[in-house]
């Protein structure tokens, strides 16, 4: 498998970029604008160098990334030394400085802080992250499935403060970090321990950033008032229903962490859509038969404008296609798919993947 | 297990043991039926072979929960004809949206296992269904109050469903209101005095989809008219309207059976009442010992002032089961009497402590007179009032004066068939003297002016001048407007030239009114 060239990335080209991330955020993962302005300004007229892992040979790249509420972000603003602060935690504890930055998730709102970190600590960005999309969860990542620790992981927080993680399973880290974020309340900058660059091939999906780019452009290229076919033709996916949002049910009934809710989409031609959600979209039931799962990609685009709309800007009345766009392949290889299946979200479906897969 | 015949859903949905069960969506159309029960233990179970059946999920899921639709989708897809889940909540939009979409009828019940097995009881075990309700209504009838009203509310909660008696023509007599005015005509046909001699349960399509089932009450005499047992079921379920004919002809012979039974209690205590007036009248001199204490026992009061009262009525009428009515129209005018049925009629007589004034005694009259005005509705009577006479012997006269009284007020519908003895003497005499063949064709003459005139003036003018020139008592005996009264007195005083207003001219008049005025009721 030959490394995919390196691109760059310009201010022009953060518009399709943020609509690719919430795309591959499957209607969660934060908004991806609020960091994208602050990226803009960063950029100016320069560009950033999206370089492959292979490319960077034994260098060490330390994944960054956002933790907590994405909605308190935009009300409890970073002061920008965050991202500086776990970075240089992790690299006290383990007596190295790394060389280069890559996402921890390259979906919705932490696809954009990991290139803000990388522009402000003048590191290079390494186009792979943990995710591949948007997850939910820390022990959802693909080094807990390639058995890496995730330790030790720094947290900084706005407020000043720093907390360093060590010697802890993957669990453990993502329930200390969760209690931690209901002390402090909001939201913190994680640097999860640097990882040889050439490991990364193996252990993380590759080229995500780009993808999102394309699927950006993809989209920008659609016309207002696209039909479906066309829909799933240009974002090479397929498109389940199209209709209205006839009701979102929040609910709690697994008594979980995450708020759930169904959203219901009466389709213009009969069928009823029934979405299950977390934080992200996560099955598809056309008609009470269940169609699609996560890890693919399940999108809900506005039919006027094509924009994905988000689970928690979901509202009756909305008029919208339902996609799917194939899950990141990195998670399809054989033995991988445990921690993204819908079983991991406690729903008791195989996963339905597109065109069969795997 | 009999062979299963498919039942509709909307039937089941009417039964009292799925009162618990609510449709939840897709509210069944008229022609769904179901034809068995299948059970899966919760949401995730899954049951071969639904097709027509109708499928039940024991364990209650969560209404949020996306295996309901999972589970309607297949329930449609295998054709099953319902879907019964636990607890009566409603379903999350999502869920009945799909129902609605793929036609599936959702139901709801807070004991889905029982309203399951009483499903499958009611399409596939109609024998078993139907022994059992009678076994349950053969309990509770016989173990139910002496009285028929007791005996129709144990089976009415039996059988959860309204019971009535009906007698012939489509009248209730007892219980709910079963036959709707539209229905009536049917009913009527069906429920005939002709069709009860069969004894046999008869079955009656009423309007829309219900259904009456009736059986006939066994008579007790052979005078009893006929009376039905009968219940109405909203739909014709099978299995419901086979038990409830079955428990219909157990009800319906308890009924008899207690009818019979206080009928018997009514006849001995009748004849006992027959026996002890008998040797109050019949005594001698002095009444003995011991049917004082006899009458003590029955509360009949021998020492006081006693005014006899002569009820005669015709052979049509069962004294001894209309006793209660004559009892309860003298009550309703005050009067508290002792009631004893004795031959075509009754004998009965109230008692005061004190000797009586006359104007009590023309108060007792009037209230007896309006007693009997009462029970003028159901039964034709002639009454006849004795005088006040005391102590043990005076029961047995002012009954001898109240029975001749009445033999005579039998004759006189004039006077409304009542007569006081008190009043009795002058007009005896008068009557005796005018029955004469001198006086007769003088009468005839006199009067003979109002023959053929419109409007019954003759009888008119007898009952005015019986009255005491009263307008408005004339008026109540012929059951006419008071005005209408007036009108006819002043035709007549044009006709005849008379002057009512003189007491000669008057009483020329009522006594050639009395030698030729025939009451009709006595012609031929």
């Amino acid at each position: 498998m030959s490394p995919p060239a390196s691109r760059t990335l310009r201010a022009a080209d953060l518009e399709a970029l943020a609509v690719g991330l919430c795309l591959l955020g499957s209607g969660g993962a934060g908004d991806p604008q609020p960091f994208a302005s602050v990226l803009r300004s960063q950029l100016g007229s320069g560009e950033l160098v999206l370089h492959a892992p292979g490319g960077l040979g034994g260098a060490s790249v330390v994944p960054v990334g956002m933790v907590g509420a994405t909605s308190v972000f935009t009300e409890k603003l970073p002061h920008g030394g965050e991202f500086g602060a776990a970075v240089a935690a992790t690299g006290r504890w383990t007596g190295a400085a790394p060389d280069a930055v890559m996402g921890i998730e390259t979906a919705g709102l932490n696809g954009v802080t990991a290139l803000v970190a990388a522009l402000r600590l003048e590191l290079p960005y390494v186009d792979a992250d943990l995710a591949g999309r948007g997850l939910p969860r820390l022990d959802q990542l693909t080094w807990v499935t390639a058995q890496l620790p995730l330790t030790p992981c720094a947290l900084a927080f706005p407020g000043g403060h720093t907390l360093l993680v060590d010697s802890a399973s993957a669990t453990e880290v993502e329930r200390t970090i969760r209690a931690a974020l209901a002390g402090t309340g909001g939201w913190a900058a994680l640097a999860l321990p640097p990882s040889p660059a050439a490991l990364l091939d193996e252990t993380a999906c590759v080229g995500t950033l780009g993808r999102a780019l394309e699927l950006g452009r993809a989209h920008g290229s659609l016309r207002v008032l696209a039909d479906a076919a066309e829909v799933a033709e240009v974002l090479g996916g397929e498109v389940l229903g199209e209709g209205r949002v006839h009701d979102v049910l929040r609910h709690s009934a697994g008594g979980g962490l995450q708020p759930e809710s169904s959203v219901t989409v009466l389709d213009r031609n009969g069928p009823v859509l029934r979405i299950e959600t977390e934080n992200e979209f996560l099955m598809v039931l056309v008609d009470g038969e269940p169609r699609a799962t996560v890890p693919d990609l399940i999108c809900l685009l506005d039919r006027r404008t094509n924009r994905p709309l988000a689970v928690d800007a979901l509202r009756r009345g909305d008029e919208v296609f339902v996609v799917v766009l194939p899950a990141p392949a990195w998670w399809l290889a054989p033995g991988r798919l445990d921690r993204v299946s819908p079983a991991a979200f406690a729903i008791d479906s195989p996963p339905l993947l597109l065109g069969g897969r795997p | 297990m009999s062979a299963a015949s498919p039942v509709p859903l909307v039937a089941l949905l009417a039964h009292a043991d799925w009162q618990q069960v609510s449709v939840l969506a897709a509210p069944p159309a008229p022609t769904l039926t179901v034809g068995g029960v299948a059970m899966v233990a919760d949401i995730r179970g899954r049951a071969a072979d639904l097709e027509g059946n109708l499928l039940t999920v024991l364990q209650p899921p969560l209404r949020d929960d996306w295996h309901i639709d999972v589970l309607i989708q297949t329930a449609a897809a295998s054709r099953a004809s319902a879907l019964l889940i636990g607890d009566s909540s409603p379903l999350s939009q999502p869920s009945s949206a799909l129902a609605a979409r793929v036609g599936l009828t959702v139901l709801g019940a807070d004991d889905p296992l029982a309203a399951a097995l009483a499903a499958r009881r009611l399409v596939a075990e109609v024998e078993l269904h139907v022994s059992d309700t009678v076994l349950r209504v053969t309990s509770a009838a016989t173990r139910s109050g002496e009285g028929v009203e007791d005996v129709m509310k144990a089976v009415g909660s039996v059988l959860h469903r309204p019971l009535a008696l009906v007698a012939a023509g489509g009248d209730t007599l007892l219980g709910a209101d079963v036959v709707a005015e539209e229905d009536r005509e049917t009913v009527a046909g069906t429920l005939t005095a002709g069709a009860a001699r069969y004894r046999v349960t008869q079955r009656v399509e009423l309007s829309g989809s219900a259904l009456l089932i009736a059986h006939p009450v066994p008579p007790t005499t052979a005078r009893d008219a006929t009376v039905w047992l009968v219940t109405r079921l909203p739909h014709d379920l099978p299995a419901e309207s086979a038990a409830a004919s079955a428990a219909l002809s157990v009800a319906a012979a308890v009924i008899g059976q207690r009818a019979s039974l206080r009928r018997l209690a009514v006849e001995r205590d009748a004849r006992a009442r027959a026996s002890l007036l008998g040797e109050l009248l019949n005594a001698p001199d002095d009444v003995a010992p011991t049917t004082r204490r006899r009458a003590l026992e029955a509360g009949w009061r021998l020492d006081g002032w006693h005014l006899g009262i002569r009820i005669d009525t015709g052979p049509e009428v069962d004294p001894v089961a209309q006793r209660p009515e004559v009892i309860g129209a003298l009550q309703e005018e005050g009067l508290d009497a002792v009631v004893v049925e004795q031959g075509d009629g009754w004998s009965a007589w109230i008692t005061s402590e004190d000797e009586p004034r006359g104007a009590d005694v023309e108060a007792r009259a009037g209230q007896i007179r309006s007693a009997q005005r009462r029970l003028a509705a159901t039964t034709p009577t002639a009454v006849g009032v004795g005088r006040y006479h005391a102590g043990p012997r005076g029961v047995a006269r002012t009954l001898g004066e109240a029975g001749e009284a009445a033999r005579l007020a039998a004759g006189r519908v004039a006077s409304g068939r009542f007569l006081h003895v008190d009043r009795l003497g002058l007009g005896q005499t008068l009557l005796a003297w005018t029955r004469t063949d001198t006086f007769q064709p003088a009468a005839r003459s006199l009067l003979a002016p109002l023959e053929g005139q419109p409007g019954d003036l003759l009888h008119t003018l007898t009952t005015y001048l019986d009255e005491e020139s009263s307008v408005s008592e004339t008026a109540a005996i012929l059951g006419i407007h008071r005005n209408t009264v007036a009108q006819r007195l002043a035709r007549i005083r044009s006709l005849l030239a008379v002057d009512l207003a003189d007491p000669s001219e008057r009483l020329a008049l009522h006594l050639a009114c009395r030698t030729i005025w025939i009451p009709p009721s006595d012609v031929g």
